[in-house]
């Protein structure tokens, strides 16, 4: 066990690494050009030249990237072209108001959307099935953006139940930073609740046919205990699966939710480097990215093992 | 849970939360100290001389004091000097410091700290970079006089070291004056009226001031950058909001005290609310540029600068830009701002009347234009800029010229145009930007007016007597002979077509009733602003 | 090391009849376009509705359309009334007239994305199952380029050119096709062990021969459901790009970009964002129906295999 997370963190390191290239040198062919953007509307080329060899702008791909490379290995991310500040920092700014928003989002999608698949399957078939579904086919083909400015309306500006936007560190009240990432993480989880109420539905059913359930059944045993307990236990493994891969698409739809309810999250900040070129930004945030991506998929083959002790590493 | 108790209880849990004061509605009118401001744009950097945008500047105005501010008539008045001496042959400038200047950290502002801030500016600012030109001697006659040597009068000192154009003649510690002006300042003490919280600072998110208890601030009536900068509050939030949408919202729910710019089609909706008050938010407004690159085909040729700007339509565009209210523009048969002492409409009238699509297309087919395509880089993250590039695409199809819509971003469109390679080969042909109607007033700060060829700004229009007659103005001895010189370099400038104006127009700002003392000017102003 | 693939597309089962009764109805087999919706009801409706979102495309210009990109700055932001049936936007322009082009855009923006991401994905997924010592780079590189977000990835590809439909529809294949490679790599792999495909190995067949008889015939029913989510979801990222300001210039209308430009005004002008809306959720809702259909009617077991 030990030996197989050891192996996978050591794994990693090529994708970081190929993730680091593929951006740097995306960056690197990409035109736009932060000097400018620095310099502003009214600067003259000579100027825009000074701050370009400033920033060490004018120097070839190879070299930056070997000097990024270099630094990276003593765990420093550098600077920020436009603030100054170090890139650690603004990403350690902006961490917490993201992972609040994920966890919550996470949470909230696997209570609202692991019963209803649980129900969908149950009464596979009924019209509570087709509601239910329904709803989640529609989660899945509106824009977050438009749930996000519905959900504000209605709640915040009509009936003024909850904020508009913004976000309270946690330091500041349990109530006061959950208050504040309600409609947001509904109007991001609209889509894993529709994703995940649908694998729940699909291997719920695919167990509910299987021998032991028949059994369970025959032995008298009620719906709630066969259903929540025998069944779900086994169905578990593709939810945690699509739990897993969706960890990728929290965060692109992180960037979205984050601008409606003015969040000072990782995906604005993601957003503003892109267009301001903010290249040393940019490095820090897609690492970080691609360092989440591989945790969550490690824990997710982990919670594997503990659900069915057949799989072994 | 479901939803009935849910929202019952959060009610609950919300109502206890506001009587102690916690839930975020509740903070903003509770702690009536703290005015909370959504900035026109993310606060990303914060060296004033280093990164001119407009938002930079507006911060630092909190953070650093000037010498000189002008007023709301653009007049220079005294701000951190007493007073100052000319000598006769107009060559010798002696500054003298007012008294009770201390910076955040407590230090006296002293002369040394003047003469370096001055330089680095100097290094960075048009206005700035003439003086340089001209100076003999910047130094510290003692630890509150200045003195500023040079070799040839420059009559508008002044207004150079109180003006508005960024980048503004601040004036820093010694130690971090002496920064490469091509460099970035990291630590930002001033003298100004309020102190930045940069521990607090998330850029693109927030950024925080705090009232600087010990600053003095003059005895005459604040009028923008002149007279007394009194703070009445303790604590200034700018809070950065990309989505207007959630802005407008936050405002309507007390949220947000103060947003600078809410776009015009939401203004019906905040008129409607009792608790908010809207009004103009700068009188010089904006000037919209149709800027062409006179280096390539097919711009090149005077005759097809001359169609376009013949079926130009200014309407079309200041309607695509500030909407349906037409009390927020007006057409702009110059280059210069309209209600400024020195407006001119000389030489504009191909800009004003019926619009000739038939006299462009006959001016196009004169000058030899056979469909080369124009190459319009239009910033889609900037919705001025994109609504003038959808009416520009429009425009070139009706006159019949071949478009090449290049959609992108600001960052990118800012490189693409120092390019000086042709349109095909990773050049342009034209993009839009605009110009702050206070930067338009006079030639003074006026980059983008100039006709220098090669070294004048992108698009490098070449017009020796535009340049002639801004060279006049400069040398202008009295108000009437500024006014003659602009009138004629309005002319001139229209004839080469250096850019196309695209009109002028203004924005609205809107604060929450129980905010007082906002006024209108090229940048919100802090001081004397009360909360509740 | 096992399966963490799989992936947002085996989502099984909207409506569908999985579930084997305990004793099965009297056999009555109805024949023809009836009895074939009567089997797949999802593939009838979703396949229906997207036929006639097509021929809505195809057709636009005689359905009382005019030019969707011709500005009439004097009547911006009209409600909709007998001039405009869906009224207008910002700059003026005919929002239904908008829309209808609209499906253009976002049609060939889906249909593009999943055809290319199956393909690419298709290729890279059987030369990663069956060239041993290409597997784990590929699979590496594809980890790599999966744990960049699609939505970052597509964004900063577009800031490398010019936003175009060519190049949104890029971006987001490029973010879609490892999730395909993946995909039938997995496929792959599990036939590689079954019987008759080592039988055939061992009998000396040629790989590029078993991978026609065998594993393309196999590999063609999941890598169709997956293509039919890949164009589902490439259609919503084209909005969210929109979003971002990274998609189609706005003088291409598609559902996205009206929607992104019409979003700040929705509290006063709701009908901007409306309506598009609408028809995406219908798009994507034919899809995802069509999808669900086909993966029960290909194989009803088939989230079981990855």
């Amino acid at each position: 066990m030990l030996g197989f997370i050891l192996r996978r963190i050591i794994s990693t390191i090529p994708v970081m690494g190929i993730v680091a290239l593929f951006v740097f040198s995306l960056l690197y062919i990409a035109p736009g050009d932060p000097a400018v953007v620095i310099a502003g509307d009214q600067a003259t080329p000579q100027d825009v030249e000074r701050i370009r060899t400033a920033l060490g702008l004018d120097r070839p791909f190879l070299e930056r990237f070997a000097e990024w490379s270099w630094r990276i290995l003593h765990g420093d991310l550098g600077t920020s072209m436009f603030t100054g500040m170090p890139v650690t920092q603004l990403i350690g700014q902006r961490l917490e108001p993201t992972l609040s928003l994920m966890v919550i989002t996470l949470i909230l999608s696997i209570v609202i959307a692991v019963p209803m698949g649980v129900v969908a399957a149950w009464k596979a078939g009924s019209w509570i099935d087709r509601v239910l579904m329904g709803f989640a086919v529609f989660g899945f083909s509106v824009p977050v953006f438009v749930v996000g400015y519905v959900l504000a309306y209605v709640f915040a500006l009509e009936l003024e139940l909850l904020p508009v936007q913004g976000y309270t560190p946690l330091s500041a009240g349990l109530w006061p930073w959950f208050e504040n990432l309600i409609l947001p993480s509904i109007a991001l989880g609209c889509v894993y609740i529709a994703l995940i109420a649908r694998i729940t539905r699909a291997s719920m059913l695919e167990v509910l046919q299987q021998d032991y359930i028949r059994t369970a059944r025959a032995k008298g045993l009620g719906q709630r205990p066969i259903l929540f307990l025998h069944a779900l236990k086994n169905a578990a493994i593709p939810i945690v699966t699509v739990i897993g891969i969706g960890m990728a698409l929290l965060i692109g739809g992180a960037v979205v939710t984050e601008s409606v309810f003015a969040i000072p999250g990782l995906g604005r900040l993601t957003i503003d480097a892109i267009l301001r070129r903010d290249y040393p930004v940019i490095q820090g945030i897609v690492l970080l990215f691609s360092f989440i991506y591989v945790l969550v998929n490690l824990i997710v083959d982990l919670i594997y093992t503990v659900l069915d002790p057949r799989i072994r590493y | 849970m479901d939803r009935r108790s849910f929202l019952k209880s959060s009610l609950s849990v919300g109502a206890l939360a506001a009587s102690g004061g916690i839930a975020a509605p509740a903070i903003a009118q509770g702690a009536a100290k703290t005015l909370k401001f959504v900035p026109q744009a993310n606060l990303a950097n914060f060296d004033p001389i280093w990164g001119t945008q407009y938002v930079v500047r507006n911060a630092s105005m909190l953070v650093w004091d000037t010498l000189y501010g002008v007023n709301d008539k653009l007049e220079a008045q005294p701000q951190m000097v007493e007073g100052d001496e000319v000598s006769s042959d107009g060559l010798t400038w002696t500054f003298k410091l007012r008294s009770g200047l201390k910076f955040h950290t407590g230090e006296p502002v002293l002369a040394k700290d003047v003469v370096a801030s001055l330089t680095r500016w100097c290094a960075r600012d048009p206005m700035g970079l003439m003086i340089k030109a001209i100076q003999k001697e910047l130094a510290a006659v003692d630890d509150k006089t200045v003195k500023w040597v040079l070799s040839k009068p420059f009559p508008k000192m002044r207004f150079a070291l109180g003006k508005n154009n960024t980048p503004i003649a601040f004036i820093m510690p010694e130690r971090i004056a002496q920064t490469d002006p091509f460099k970035q300042i990291t630590e930002y003490v001033g003298s100004g009226p309020m102190k930045f919280a940069q521990k607090e600072w998330v850029p693109g998110a927030k950024a925080v001031f705090e009232k600087f208890a010990d600053y003095v601030p003059r005895s005459e009536p604040a009028s923008w950058l002149a007279g007394g900068k009194v703070i009445a509050i303790d604590r200034l939030e700018w809070v950065i909001m990309p989505d207007p949408a959630t802005a407008s919202a936050a405002l309507q729910s007390g949220e947000i005290d103060w947003w600078e710019t809410p776009i015009p089609d939401l203004i019906p909706v905040l008129k409607r609310n009792r608790n908010i008050k809207v009004d103009i938010a700068d009188p010089l407004g904006n000037v919209g540029s149709f800027r062409l690159n006179h280096m390539h085909p097919p711009f090149d040729n005077l005759k097809v600068r001359k169609a376009v700007q013949m079926a130009l339509s200014q309407e079309d565009y200041m309607r695509a830009v500030v909407g349906s209210d037409d009390s927020l523009w007006q057409l702009l048969p110059s280059f210069f701002t309209p209600g400024t002492p020195f407006y001119t409409e000389e030489g504009g009238d191909i800009l004003k009347g019926p619009r000739s699509i038939d006299g462009a297309k006959k001016l196009l087919a004169e000058a030899g234009y056979s469909g080369q395509p124009v190459t319009c880089i239009v910033a889609q993250d900037q919705a001025p800029l994109k609504a003038m590039g959808e009416v520009t695409a429009d425009l070139l199809k009706k006159i019949g010229m071949t478009v090449d819509f290049v959609a992108t971003d600001w960052g990118t469109v800012g490189q693409r145009r120092a390019s000086k390679s042709p349109p095909g080969q990773g050049g342009w042909g034209m993009f839009h930007t605009w110009h702050a109607g206070a930067d338009c007033a006079t030639p003074a700060a006026y980059n983008a007016l100039r006709g220098t060829g090669d070294n004048a700004w992108f698009g490098w229009p070449n017009s020796p007597n535009t340049e002639k007659e801004i060279e006049a103005w400069f040398e202008a001895k009295n108000a009437d002979e500024e006014k003659s010189a602009m009138a004629r370099i309005n002319k001139a400038a229209m004839d080469d077509v250096v850019y196309i104006p695209t009109g002028f127009y203004k924005g609205f700002q809107a604060w929450r009733s129980n905010i007082s003392g906002v006024v209108g000017g090229p940048l919100p102003f802090f001081w004397n602003v009360k909360k509740g | 090391m096992t399966a963490t693939a799989s992936s947002p597309a085996e989502v099984p089962v909207l409506v569908g009849e999985p579930e084997l009764p305990d004793i099965l109805p009297p056999v009555k087999q109805r024949h023809g376009i009836s009895g074939f919706a009567y089997r797949h009801p999802a593939i009838a409706i979703g396949g229906f509705m997207l036929l006639l979102l097509i021929l809505m495309a195809i057709l636009a210009p005689f359905l009382g359309t005019t030019d969707p990109s011709a500005l009439a700055p004097a009547k911006r932001t009209r409600s909709p009334s007998a001039e405009f049936w869906f009224g207008s936007d910002m700059m003026g322009r005919d929002i239904y007239s908008r829309v209808i082009y609209g499906a253009r855009v976002s049609l060939v923006v889906g249909f593009s994305v999943a055809i290319i991401a199956s393909i690419a994905g298709l290729v890279v997924g059987l030369i990663s199952g069956f060239v041993r010592w290409a597997d784990s780079i590929i699979m590496r590189i594809m980890d790599g380029m999966m744990s960049i977000p699609p939505i970052l990835l597509a964004v900063a590809l577009m800031a490398l050119t010019r936003g175009s439909v060519g190049n949104v529809i890029a971006a987001i294949a490029v973010a879609e096709f490892p999730r395909v490679t993946r995909l039938v790599r997995g496929v792959v792999l599990s036939l590689r062990e079954q019987p008759y495909v080592e039988a055939a190995v061992a009998a000396g067949t040629r790989t590029p021969m078993i991978i026609i008889r065998h594993i393309l015939p196999n590999t063609i029913a999941p890598l169709s459901v997956q293509a039919t989510y890949i164009c589902a979801s490439a259609m919503i990222t084209e909005s969210i790009l929109s979003f971002i300001g990274a998609g189609t210039p706005p003088i291409i209308p598609s559902w996205g970009n009206i929607m992104a430009d019409g979003r700040a005004l929705w509290q006063v002008k709701p009908f901007i964002v409306f309506f598009p809306a609408i028809f995406l959720s219908l798009t994507v809702l034919a899809v995802n129906l069509l999808g669900d259909g086909l993966r029960d009617a290909v194989d009803p077991r088939m989230a079981k295999r990855l």
